[in-house]
């Protein structure tokens, strides 16, 4: 069997796992099953503008936040249909991120993460102390599914809508990373100054990413406010910007399955050992320090190394 | 007079923040690395003085034996972790993440959970009277502490042979190595200086601010605002960050208590957008 | 309502009616039947407990738990004769964990009843999850948002808390205060949800008798230097009135000493979280003659309240109690009373919930019983801190029983009020605000 007929095939054993996991598992597995795919989202958006472009964001939690808050007032305050809710605030997280990005893009490197970690906490400085607008740190309870005409209240349902809406971001942002927009990134990532020389508009290109990383991120945000039926500060502190970062580190920037993997990995290893043992923090700590050790270029970048050597 | 007041506090504050800023700055500045383990760095070395202050009695031998055992630590993980990441900021993430965990769960198993407070060293136990208020002699003594330190290291930089073959370093390792200096002890040396500020920082905070389990985290937090506004690398930006940092939280907090959460995140945003790599930062 | 110094016994609750010889002529002729009984063995009935076991709110997080053990060993893990299975999680104080917890405890491990519950964040999406799936929540933990057991939108009917309401400690703190003759007050108050409900609720049962609060500061959350505030304090009132928890009322208390406030005024800590015992200990003599309320402390000359103390402290190193573990303690009675009461029958949940809100009985922090919403109506202590045995320790010097949730107000009043403590923070230091209707 080549290479690739392999891999189709372990891609379609994996989707039909996906599509029978309510049949197969409980329904708290079912509901941490979501929690991963939701997280593999969050994730393989920061890889866009982190492994693609190649700009260390500290901040990403801004958009996940945002997006998970915009739907929450809207729906809990506003009285906006679930749906519509759900609708606008993608179109929120954008917006942040439109606005965001000019202030961003003024830093590279270390300067970049540093405003980008600054853009956040301020966004959740504004979430915790505006207290008649959000509730403060006791957070917005009550955030309704999205009503599209069936209902997402069961876990069953919720999983396989979370399921497609993941499913087919991913095939967008594949679709994204391999068109000549997505080349273009990645020669960015490479050399500005070079693809500068070439002709290409390089501060454009980055801010389209920007845009859409902030999107995807929006989108993983509200579904997460929906599937928890709450949303609260912590959605948009630097812990969780700082998650994502490690989540796509773990599994391997720059190849967007890396990311989804080390999303899902790390949301069921924190459920698994915390159950075993109070110090899960530090067990944490020690895969983190060995999957460094092992494995610099994240989990699928061994394999990716691996298969690399394989085909010479 | 209410005015002098909250100045003293302001810089008193702000040369807490530039102990704990001054470490992760130089480390930067001459590795490139983004410590994200500074923060445990003080925790650890302050529960470790707070440990030899109650055992003994001596603020001084707090002092120094944290600063030395979190330099050792330091070096360690420098030596047999972060150089075989050279320049990879991904991994070095990862790593100085993990580590940061491992000593926040260890510092929690072995100090437990509650807030605990250093006692003030002996002479600087008392307050001076500023009219019809006080002053705490010991965070004048702060300021005089870190206003040494600052002193020391900016000799150390500018007048010594190390300190010159840190600035080529930092300039050039390429070069600098050609040129016979053992660039690899050096960045042992100076992570190891960095965490030894930290741990120091730790100590002298720990009758101000307390330690506490997240006190790694906020510290963390903190510094990196410091370093945003001063710019990474620079020792000047360092000091002139932190102060500025400080003061303006004091005045914003007393003048401007509706936005207590933002005076400190605001200036950090405000001067970014301004001059994105800082006030003294190199771009 | 209000007493002088705490009685040494409040009476003897006598649960059990019968005398020993009858009971064990029950027990023999109950020997006879035993290996019926046996062959069918009861499964465990199983305990969620939801706490924060690591991150900032660890320490209350162990102490609920160690109270929640201490109770469950000492009836040897059964209800009613049924064992009991205690599960334990950690919701890293994070509230989407704590939902995600408390589906694995329901969901996956068959927990019938959760406990437990910290972080206010937490507690909203908690109770959430246990009004929407019907699970009987227990609130054993300092969860102590008001809203919880009030009525309206997020009235859960399967909620009781054993614990405290935000507002039944600044109650009692603006009566005495009140009746020890101050009229102003200078309030600090760390500007979270949790402060400002406190401090809010204080400034307005203090307005109500006649007082008034002249000066609110409101320091963030986490603040480590009190510089900008303490010296600001307004000299001109009668008391300074803190609320300041965690780490934060530690440094309050060395700054205050710092920066001069000691012995220029009268200190009273609303929920004694600076005074607090951890505290004491590090601070030299800062604390003394301070004062707070509280429903609790661990000087409470009481048969119940001694044994409970001697027994933790052999647990736990000669340390005291902090109040989260008489809490975890009661809120494990009250359970344990529930389910024997029901005989461990869990098909009616509208059963097992009257049962939970039936419970009455003498515990370490005093008479516990519950109101029509589940919210504990106990006793509220004004404590003052003074050397006791070389060493500083919060005395109880007044007691008022049988304080409810509404407290000084009837319900009807209570809630005819037109501001809450959500939008009602600038509002403090204006009594006609506080106290206009709806």
């Amino acid at each position: 069997m080549t290479f690739r007929a392999g891999v189709l095939v372990a891609t379609v054993l994996v989707l039909a796992l996906l599509l029978v996991l309510p049949e197969l598992l409980r329904p708290y597995y079912v509901g941490l099953a979501t929690r991963m795919l939701i997280f593999a989202l969050f994730a393989m958006s920061l890889d866009l503008i982190l492994g693609y472009t190649g700009l260390v964001s500290l901040g990403h939690a801004a958009y996940f936040g945002i997006a998970a808050y915009a739907i929450a007032l809207l729906v809990v305050r506003a009285g906006l249909p679930s749906g519509v809710a759900f609708v606008l605030a993608l179109a929120v997280a954008a917006l942040t991120g439109a606005l965001f990005a000019p202030f961003a893009l003024r830093g590279r490197g270390s300067s970049f993460l540093m405003i980008t970690f600054a853009l956040a906490q301020v966004l959740w400085s504004v979430a915790f102390g505006w207290r008649s607008l959000t509730n403060g740190d006791d957070g917005i309870p009550g955030v309704p599914r999205p009503d599209f005409g069936i209902s997402l209240d069961s876990t069953q349902s919720f999983y396989y809508f979370v399921l497609i809406v993941v499913g087919l971001a991913a095939l967008l942002l594949a679709a994204i990373v391999t068109s000549p927009f997505g080349r273009a990134l990645k020669g960015i990532r490479e050399s500005e100054s070079r693809m500068q020389a070439l002709g290409y508009d390089v501060w454009r290109h980055q801010f389209v990413a920007f845009v859409l990383a902030a999107s995807f991120a929006g989108l993983a945000g509200a579904l997460y406010a929906c599937f928890n039926h709450f949303v609260g500060p912590e959605y948009l502190f630097v812990i969780q910007s700082a998650e994502a970062l490690i989540m796509v580190i773990l599994g391997g920037a720059g190849t967007l399955l890396g990311p989804a993997i080390g999303a899902a990995l790390i949301v069921f290893l924190e459920d698994f050992v915390s159950s075993m043992t109070e110090h899960w923090v530090m067990v944490l700590g020690i895969i983190y320090v060995l999957v460094t050790l092992w494995a610099p270029r994240g989990l699928v970048g061994i394999v990716l190394d691996y298969c690399g050597r394989r085909l010479q | 007079m209410i005015w002098l007041i909250h100045i003293l506090n302001g810089v008193a504050y702000g040369m807490l923040l530039f102990l704990l800023a001054a470490g992760l700055s130089l480390i930067y500045g001459l590795m490139k690395i983004l410590n994200l383990t500074h923060g445990s760095f003080y925790l650890v070395g302050g529960y470790l003085g707070l440990t030899v202050v109650r055992a003994t009695g001596s603020f001084a031998l707090g002092l120094v034996v944290a600063a030395l055992a979190v330099a050792l630590v330091g070096a360690a993980i420098e030596r047999f972790f972060l150089r075989r990441f050279h320049l990879e900021e991904l991994p070095q993430a990862l790593l100085t993440f993990g580590f940061l965990f491992i000593f926040a769960d260890l510092s929690l198993w072995v100090w437990g959970g509650d807030a605990q407070m250093l006692a003030v060293p002996g002479p600087f136990a008392r307050s001076l009277s500023v009219g019809s208020f006080a002053y705490p002699v010991y965070r004048l003594f702060l300021i005089a502490v870190g206003l040494a330190i600052a002193t020391l290291l900016w000799w150390f930089q500018e007048h010594t042979r190390l300190g010159t073959m840190l600035r080529a370093g930092v300039d050039d390792a390429e070069i600098a190595r050609g040129l016979g200096i053992n660039v690899s002890f050096l960045f042992t040396l100076v992570f190891a200086l960095g965490a030894a500020l930290a741990a120091l920082g730790g100590v002298l905070a720990g009758p101000v601010l307390s330690l506490y389990p997240g006190a790694d985290l906020d510290t963390l937090i903190l510094a990196f605002v410091v370093v945003i506004v001063g710019g990474l690398g620079s020792l000047r930006g360092a000091l002139a960050g932190s102060l500025l940092v400080g003061i303006l939280d004091d005045f914003g907090k007393a003048f401007f208590p509706k936005f207590a959460l933002f005076t400190v995140f605001v200036p950090m945003a405000v001067i970014l957008v301004a001059r994105p790599s800082g006030l003294f930062g190199r771009r | 309502m209000i007493e002088g110094p705490m009685p040494k016994n409040e009476g003897a609750w006598q649960p059990w009616p019968f005398s020993a010889q009858a009971v064990s002529a029950a027990a023999a002729a109950l020997l006879l039947v035993a290996p019926v009984s046996e062959a069918r063995a009861q499964e465990p009935i199983k305990i969620g407990v939801l706490l924060p076991l690591s991150g900032n709110f660890a320490v209350p997080g162990q102490q609920t738990l160690a109270g929640l053990k201490m109770y469950f060993d000492e009836v040897g893990n059964k209800a009613g004769g049924i064992p009991l299975e205690i599960l334990v999680e950690d919701t890293q104080t994070k509230p989407d964990v704590a939902v995600a917890k408390a589906r694995k405890l329901v969901e996956r491990d068959g927990a019938q009843v959760l406990t437990g519950v910290v972080g206010s964040g937490e507690s909203f999406a908690i109770n959430d999850y246990s009004r929407q799936n019907k699970v009987p929540l227990v609130i054993s933990g300092d969860a102590g948002q008001d809203e919880l057991t009030l009525p309206g939108p997020i009235a859960n009917p399967y909620l009781v808390r054993v614990t405290m309401s935000g507002r039944t400690a600044t109650a009692a703190a603006a009566d005495w205060a009140y009746k020890k003759g101050w009229r102003k007050a200078a309030m600090i108050g760390t500007d979270y949800a949790g402060g400002v409900d406190t401090n809010f609720e204080f400034a307005r049962a203090f307005c109500r008798l006649g007082g008034k609060v002249i000066q609110a500061q409101w320091p963030a959350f986490g603040t480590a230097d009190f510089g900008p505030y303490l010296p600001a304090v307004d000299r001109s009132a009668d008391a300074l009135f803190v609320f300041e928890p965690g780490a934060d009322g530690l440094r309050f208390l060395r700054q205050y000493v710092d920066f001069g406030l000691q012995g220029k005024m009268p200190v009273f800590d609303i929920w004694g979280t600076i005074v607090f015992e951890p505290n004491l200990t590090q601070t030299g003599d800062a604390a003394l003659g301070m004062y707070s309320s509280e429903f609790y402390t661990p000087l409470l000359k009481t048969p119940e309240n001694e044994r409970f103390v001697a027994e933790f402290r052999k647990r736990m190193n000669g340390e005291l109690p902090e109040h989260e573990a008489p809490n975890g303690y009661v809120g494990a009675h009250a359970i344990v009373d529930a389910i024997a009461a029901v005989k461990g029958d869990f098909s009616d949940k509208t059963k097992f919930m009257a049962a939970l809100k039936a419970v009455h009985f003498p515990s370490p922090k005093g008479e516990i019983k519950l109101d029509k919403y589940g919210m504990a109506i106990q006793s509220m202590f004004i404590r003052e801190v003074q050397k006791v045995d070389g060493s500083l320790g919060n005395v109880p010097i007044a007691t008022y029983r049988d304080v409810d949730q509404f407290w000084p107000f009837t319900e009807a009043e209570y809630e005819s009020y037109q501001l809450d403590y959500t939008h009602g923070k600038d509002a403090v230091t204006d009594c006609s605000k506080l106290l206009a209707k709806k």
